[in-house]
């Protein structure tokens, strides 16, 4: 379809599990040239839909690749799942790579748009250009990595666990990689609509429009790539993965424990980069041809967790055991659980209960929440609703109900001020202010000041949406930015786009979302972080004790912040935002 | 925010890389902050809000690239790429806006500014926008600096274009300080190996900012290390040469801790030189007239494409040797540490690297006996090609 097209393919997959039937359509060429792919196309697909319940039949599940996906452009092998969260009733969308995203693109489609909900259990199998549904009954109840090993073969495999199939708030959709399109409970709405899993597999080529320009535009990010320490450096994470943030976010003290009452630090040392190395001597995998490939896997083929599972379950005890930690998210994973979301809620619950679970209880545990059974159905609630039902509603760590990232609001201004303007909750990658509070890129700034972070959060912000609809790593951004991108994406399509226009579409799906947000209800009265941040310091064993956020200075940042964005102070966008958007 | 502003111009005029009475500097952050001379300042507010930027800087330099470097190219030339690694791999390439005599192309401006860090316009001067932070801005400006002043100086004695009469008076102020040397200000420096923690600190923060007080380097480029029991202590990546002190990283050779990942990018060959050689500091910069010195190569009919990275002939400038190899884990671990046998080395179009195996006396003393062999020998190069100014 589009044959004219360079970049995209024009075409999306439509599959309707109310009738059992598939169509393909071609999708506008002003929608793809304005909102690209991934994220952006994603949330432009649901504008029609986007007051609906997160879990009925008629929300629509979309899987949703960028115009660089397929081609040689770095980092680039990934797709944004997007629908409506039932965590949080926010638009959400999750970033994921593997090679999943790869064979989507290569089956000949730039978005999978999934409604309705199969009478039986079913399994969707595309195929270049055409795809079927195939009964899955066999396959309803099964782990993940069950569901992985019995659809194995070419190309790849998107599943959900019991946690999805159960409706569980936080539970992922889980690649045969093993990445997650994770966060905000997109397994759920894939479980609502009765689909155990996606298998793709697509050997079709991205037409790019300029060869010699892209192979430039590679030499140019490769050469950031290479020259930024976060990535390639000999601490980076092309060598250790994402736990090597540890050391440098527990010195910093950034890193929670206990519910964000206390900080991790000396036993922060337990589950660092080193100790992972020594105890695994882990294997290193990337995504469908990146580079830079920052997954690590143990001999055995299981891949160890990232920083944000790492943080999250050392912080529910003072003594954090490596082994079980992997073994607790290992579990999730194969759950098909939010390994965030699943440790937070249990360091909410555990304490209102005023006990934390020892390491070797969390396997027992998270298998009631997937299977919702005794305490796991009030915990697959997600800590926020759990924390209202026990009458402790500050206890939730939350923000519109997502739990946040093992990342301490206290150490950080910009990330602070990003937890609540995401538009997905509290998330630390929407701004990505750890890229210039704590690895110095573009610029290193103080993390502890709220001056100009309102601004800075706000071009960050269109930075990452248009990031995410590229689509590109966020990690990428550390060493490379719109600028190269920029150019990546002109020789791919062979229209002009420069990091200006990029930074112009960032915004048009931001606001597009904060727009979806306000109609479902969302104001200023949940642009706020859980109070505990402004009242309590941490208390840390050793070294300073850090000082709450100053309350002031960030309802004033916040409310320059709006002004940036244009929006009124109650944090709403005109209620004709939408009429002069493609 | 206005004391950010200030700091920065008080910075460039410090570093002596643009007239202090031509520099403008524009920033938005709720409302629009103004600084400086005001003809600038006026196509500043014309372009800025174009460009979608959180700051620009508008600058004249003290050398008058915007006239020389314009004369100095075809008319139909609109860009210039870096030859220098550092600024090749942030700025790729740098949009020439040509005038042709007639108004300002207002719009040409802001189209270049959306699509890159910075810009020279013909007869106005630099400008450089940043998207986060004034500072930012400034690295930017200091980084386009940088290239052009290299690349433009390089053409001058490599293009076979004779120099008109207006062109030289452009050129007088820069050739009659080059025939004064960059003092040898050390003395006062310890010249052993500092013997505890802070000390090594101090010592670090000391070599870096005389460095810069020389002018003998751009504060934003460059690094230093010291070898210590625990590890290497080096500069941490981004920080300014004239500001260490809080900006130090330790990094354990056995990795046993990766909180230095915010260490310099040049930690990679920092670690290559000690393992390799007996040094226990290190000194990096990229000083101007090395750097051209190194791109200044006599070779014809070679077959080597990508000089950067692939270089192997032996070169040097006197005593010291050039290598080539990309920063961070493009190759400059690599080939670094075999050439630092005489205590120094320059990377090809890129900067200086200095050790001792004492204190910082040694690596600085030698490299300000570099730099200033290097702008002797370019200014008698300029005159037996230009004749006498
Ligand atoms: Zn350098």
């Amino acid at each position: 379809m589009l044959s004219r097209h360079y970049g995209w393919h024009g075409c999306l997959l439509h599959v309707d599990l109310n009738r059992q039937s598939i169509r393909t359509c071609a999708i506008e060429p002003q929608l793809l040239h304005s909102y690209l792919g991934g994220r952006g196309l994603g949330v432009r697909l649901l504008r029609d839909a986007h007051h609906r319940e997160p879990c009925s039949a008629d929300m629509p599940l979309i899987f949703a690749v960028g115009p660089l996906g397929g081609t040689a452009a770095p980092t680039s092998a990934r797709m944004s799942v997007v629908s409506r969260s039932p965590l949080t009733g926010t638009v959400f969308d999750s970033s994921c790579g593997g090679s999943f995203a790869w064979h989507l693109k290569a089956a000949g489609f730039d978005a999978l748009l999934v409604t309705g909900c199969s009478p039986q259990p079913v399994l969707l199998d595309i195929k270049e250009g055409t795809a079927s549904l195939v009964p899955a009954s066999r396959l309803w109840g099964q782990t993940v990595s069950v569901t992985h090993q019995a659809l194995a073969g070419a190309g790849s495999c998107a599943a959900i666990g019991p946690a999805g199939e159960r409706q569980v708030r936080y539970a992922n959709i889980i690649t045969s990689e093993g990445n997650a399109a994770g966060r905000g409970g997109l397994g759920a709405v894939m479980g609502a609509k009765g689909l155990k899993a996606i298998r793709v597999d697509g050997r079709r080529q991205t037409r790019v429009a300029q060869q010699s320009r892209l192979a430039q535009g590679v030499r140019d990010v490769m050469r950031l790539l290479k020259a930024s320490p976060f990535v390639f450096g000999d601490l980076g994470i092309s060598r250790f993965g994402t736990p090597a943030l540890v050391d440098v976010l527990a010195q910093r003290r950034l890193l929670p424990a206990e519910n964000f009452r206390k900080t991790l630090s000396a036993p922060a040392i337990r589950i660092n980069a080193a100790a992972l190395h020594q105890r695994y001597q882990p294997h290193k995998r990337g995504c469908h041809g990146c580079p830079v490939a920052c997954k690590q896997f143990t001999e055995a083929g299981d891949k160890l967790p990232e920083f944000g599972s790492l943080g999250h379950f050392a912080a529910l005890g003072d003594n954090p055991d490596l082994d079980g930690i992997v073994a607790a998210a290992r579990r999730c994973n194969d759950l098909g659980l939010d390994t965030q979301s699943a440790a937070a809620s249990l360091a909410c619950w555990s304490e209102i209960k005023g006990d934390f679970p020892r390491v070797e209880q969390l396997p027992e545990l998270l298998e009631m929440i997937a299977y919702r059974r005794g305490v796991g159905e009030l915990l697959a609630q997600g800590a926020q609703r759990l924390a209202d039902e026990l009458h402790q509603p500050q206890a939730a760590m939350t923000v519109k109900g997502l739990e946040l990232p093992p990342l301490d609001p206290r150490g950080g201004c910009g990330l602070a001020l990003s937890y609540v303007t995401s538009n997905r909750g509290a998330c630390h990658l929407r701004a990505f202010a750890l890229s210039h509070e704590v690895l110095r890129k573009p610029v290193a700034t103080d993390p502890l000041t709220f001056a100009g972070k309102a601004r800075i959060n706000t071009g960050a912000e269109n930075t990452c949406a248009a990031v995410d609809s590229l689509v590109a790593c966020r990690f990428a951004l550390v060493a490379a930015g719109l600028e190269e991108y920029a150019a990546l994406l002109t020789a791919v399509t062979g229209l002009d786009y420069t990091a200006g226009d990029l930074q112009a579409i960032g915004e048009r799906i931001f606001l597009t979302e904060r727009f979806y947000n306000q109609n479902n209800g969302f104001d200023h009265r949940d642009d706020v972080l859980p109070p505990r941040f402004f009242t309590s310091g941490m208390a840390a064993a050793e070294g300073a004790d850090m000082a709450p956020v100053d309350g002031e200075a960030f309802a004033d940042e916040l409310r320059r912040y709006y002004r940036f964005r244009g929006l009124d102070e109650q944090g709403r966008l005109p209620a004709t935002y939408l009429d002069g958007q493609p | 925010m206005i004391r950010q502003v200030r700091s920065c111009r008080d910075k460039l005029h410090a570093a002596g890389m643009v007239r202090p009475e031509r520099l403008a500097i524009l920033v938005e952050d709720d409302q629009l902050l103004q600084e400086g001379a005001e003809d600038l300042l006026a196509l500043g507010r014309d372009v800025f809000a174009g460009t979608g930027a959180m700051a620009m800087m508008i600058a004249e330099p003290d050398v008058p690239l915007q006239t020389l470097i314009p004369m100095s190219i075809a008319a139909d030339v609109h860009s210039l790429t870096p030859l220098d690694t550092e600024t090749r791999t942030f700025l790729h390439d740098i949009p020439v806006i040509r005038r042709h005599r007639g108004p300002l192309p207002h719009r040409e401006i802001i189209a270049a500014l959306r699509r890159r860090k910075g810009v020279l316009v013909e007869d106005v001067g630099l400008i450089a926008v940043g998207q986060m932070t004034v500072e930012q801005t400034y690295v930017n400006l200091s980084s386009l600096y940088h290239a052009l002043f290299v690349s433009c100086l390089l053409r001058l004695v490599r293009s076979g274009r004779f120099l008109g009469a207006a062109e030289k008076d452009l050129l007088r102020p820069l050739v009659r300080s080059l025939s004064v040397d960059i003092p040898p200000a050390f003395a006062d420096m310890p010249s052993d190996f500092p013997d505890n923690c802070s000390a090594v600190r101090h010592a670090m923060a000391q070599a870096g900012r005389r460095t810069v007080e020389l002018k003998l380097v751009d504060s934003f480029f460059g690094n230093v290390s010291c070898r210590s029991d625990q590890g290497v202590l080096i500069s941490q990546t981004g920080a300014s040469l004239d500001h260490l002190d809080e900006c130090i990283d330790l990094v354990p050779d056995d990795n046993s801790s990766t909180a230095g990942i915010t260490a310099s990018s040049e930690l990679v060959a920092h670690r290559a030189i000690y393992r390799q050689t007996k040094a226990r500091v290190i000194l990096h910069g990229h000083p101007k007239f090395s750097v051209i010195a190194s791109l200044n190569c006599a070779e014809t009919d070679c077959p080597v494409s990508d000089c950067w990275r692939e270089c192997t002939r032996p070169r040097s400038i006197g005593p010291v040797p050039i290598v080539a190899g990309e920063i961070g884990a493009g190759g400059i671990a690599e080939t670094l540490p075999a050439a630092m046998a005489g205590g120094i080395a320059i990377v090809y179009g890129h900067g200086v690297f200095a050790c001792g195996q004492q204190g910082f006396r040694d690596p600085l003393q030698a490299m300000i006996a570099l730099e200033n062999r290097c702008r002797r020998e370019y200014l008698n190069r300029l005159i037996s090609i230009q004749g006498a100014f």
